[in-house]
């Protein structure tokens, strides 16, 4: 017989390193030839669209198009560190580095247009799509290309650097503010759970997830999706099936994750609440869309059938015996 | 044993003729879905293979009077797609459709499934619930087999200068039904924990004329469920009886499978497994019987 069920879940996710850990990120930004933009940090891009985000927040910073930015993170020979791409943290953490640089780099090139342009101060200029001119006297202007050319020997460049603010819990009460900042989620699904043959399908979801600011809507839905689909695997499917210490299911025809059939479309949520110590308000996700999705469906099958799992993943076999055990 | 060359067989006449040289030491490849696993699993170690993946001659799917006949390096997506793969033969569209995975139907032949005769195979049940039968060629001569017989019968399993070059089947009658379900462990890319297929007839006094089922990973290779249709022919399917044939079929697959890890799951599952192909059937029938009176 099949049966339908609802369930939510819901989960707050601390961003970083967190208990007082040294969590630094630096970036280096400088003036390249053409007047192009050259970002160079340690973070890690694997998949998740860090480069993008990044790039992002650099243009941003100084009012340029991303596709004037040259974003390198692949050579550790040519950029500084950045801590790990781990713990969600690279879109708040190096974002603040790149931020912080960009800002001062700006005062950099503000400097070198007032002394190009025999300029009394800086005040009074704008800097916009590449180029630097005095309000009132548009005509007074230097392009970020002009610049390269004067700076040609000497390139302008400022590195900036961001240190998470975290607070070693007390290691006898184990009380504290281990993280800062936190996201929070929550999730719904609708199951159907087949009695006899102990397939659970998921019909429907939505998933709400706060970002503080969205800084690429289209890769935030991108992990969303990303996290139910592993969330999804983890709940249903995901079984190592250790026997004496060794893995039986080594191989990926034996260890089943989630295919693209049966993955479904999420209703995804994105809730924008800006966090004040993030670069435009932006938090990391990586993680945290995984974390409600488990709780949800087990509270959709529990629902659905009136038993509580206590072992994940709810294979069929697993679930029929609990289903045989209550009855 | 190091594979030395690999032949693109042309046509059936060469294809045979190699074999007839190499026997044992070659194999045939049409898609390559499995063979490819098993030669680097080394599993297997051929000197030769014999490619018939571009033989047109066993590659079609046609009508000849009552009968199908399907050629034996016809892809499931060629199945799937054809024409006169629907309607009552639903049951064996179905089954190719939940082969593997897009890629894995656009390359895996039928005859391939047979002649590897994986005990999961999810073409075969349908087959053999059609009473299909296959021809083995060889320099030799030519035969035609039961599929049903093929896994049981030493005598009729294919020899290894044989290739089978089609399967054919007599179309069932309008009003019988072809059915198939299949418990995978996820909705693509997975093996069969367990499948059924029936071919089944209810008359206008509601009571199974015709029913036959064939199971799939229930044994030791595809194989018709003869208690369980014997026990519902002539029978009205009400809930009852097929739960009743269910517990039957549970019963002689679990003498079958007795001792594997596997049973206490597969004993549950294979009453929903079976009702739904059953169901699939019965329903279509009684709304088939309702429009045409």
């Amino acid at each position: 017989m099949k049966k339908k069920g609802v369930g939510i879940g819901i989960s707050f996710y601390g961003i970083g390193y967190g208990n007082g850990f040294p969590d630094v990120s630096k970036a280096v930004v400088r003036l390249l030839d053409g007047g192009k933009i050259g970002i160079y940090t340690g973070a890690t891009e694997v998949g998740q669209g860090s480069k993008t985000v990044l790039s992002q927040i650099g243009a941003e910073t100084l009012k340029i198009d991303s596709k004037d930015i040259l974003f390198i993170c692949e050579d550790t020979s040519l950029m500084p560190d950045s801590g790990t791409t781990a713990a969600s943290r690279q879109t708040y953490n190096t974002g603040n580095a790149i931020k912080t640089a960009c800002e001062k780099f700006r005062e950099e090139l503000l400097d070198a247009a007032q002394r190009e342009l025999g300029l009394n101060s800086v005040s009074g200029l704008t800097m916009e799509k590449g180029e630097i001119y005095l309000n009132f006297f548009p005509h007074k202007r230097i392009s970020f290309k002009e610049l390269s050319k004067t700076y040609k020997d000497n390139p302008i460049e400022v590195e900036g650097i961001f240190t998470a603010q975290t607070v070693e819990m007390d290691s006898e009460t184990g009380q504290g503010a281990p993280y800062w900042p936190y996201t929070f989620n929550a999730c719904g699904v609708e199951v159907e759970v087949d009695t006899l043959t102990g397939k659970v399908e998921i019909l429907k979801a939505v998933f709400a997830q706060d970002t503080g600011r969205a800084i690429n809507p289209k890769l935030v839905e991108g992990q969303m999706d990303g996290g139910f689909a592993m969330a999804l695997g983890y709940a249903l499917f995901e079984d190592l099936e250790i026997d004496k210490g060794r893995i039986k299911n080594n191989k990926f025809s034996k260890y089943l994750i989630p295919t693209a059939m049966d993955m479904i479309d999420v209703k995804n949520i994105i809730i924008e609440d800006p966090e004040n110590t993030a670069p435009y308000g932006a938090k990391g996700i990586g993680e945290s869309v995984t974390i409600p999705i488990t709780p949800a469906i087990l509270n959709a099958i529990y629902d659905a059938v009136g038993v509580r799992i206590t072992e994940i993943p709810v294979t069929p076999s697993r679930l029929l015996k609990v289903l045989a055990d209550k009855a | 044993m190091e594979l030395q060359e690999v032949y693109k067989g042309e046509n059936v006449n060469e294809i045979i003729r190699v074999l007839s040289i190499y026997k044992n030491e070659a194999k045939i490849i049409a898609g390559g879905t499995d063979i490819i696993i098993d030669l680097r699993n080394e599993k297997i170690s051929p000197k030769v293979l014999i490619d018939i993946s571009n033989t047109r001659e066993l590659s079609y799917i046609k009508e000849e009077g009552e009968f199908i006949e399907i050629g034996g390096a016809t892809t499931f997506t060629q199945l799937i797609e054809n024409p006169l793969i629907q309607e009552n033969l639903q049951g064996l569209k179905k089954a190719c459709s939940l082969v593997g995975s897009p890629q894995i139907r656009n390359k895996g032949t039928i005859g391939g499934n047979i002649a590897n005769g994986s005990s999961a195979a999810d073409s075969i049940p349908p087959l053999i619930c059609l009473n299909s039968t296959i021809t083995l060629v060889s320099t030799r001569g030519k035969r035609e087999v039961y599929l049903e017989d093929l896994y049981t019968d030493m005598n009729k399993t294919i020899r290894e200068d044989e290739l089978l070059t089609n399967i054919r089947f007599k179309k069932p009658k309008p009003e019988q039904i072809l059915t198939f379900s299949k418990l995978g462990l996820r909705k693509a890319l997975a093996i069969s924990r367990m499948s059924i297929s029936t071919l089944l007839e209810i008359n206008k006094k509601g009571v199974f004329k015709a029913i036959k089922i064939a199971s799939g990973s229930l044994g030791k290779y595809p194989m018709r469920e003869l208690e369980v249709e014997e026990f519902l022919l002539e029978k009205s399917p009400d809930e009852k009886t097929i739960y009743k044939a269910a517990k039957i079929l549970q019963e002689s697959m679990g003498k079958r499978l007795k001792g594997r890890s596997t049973l206490p799951y597969k004993r549950e599952a294979v009453i929903g497994v079976f009702r739904e192909a059953v169901e699939e059937g019965v329903n279509w029938s009684c709304e088939r019987n309702k429009i045409k009176g």
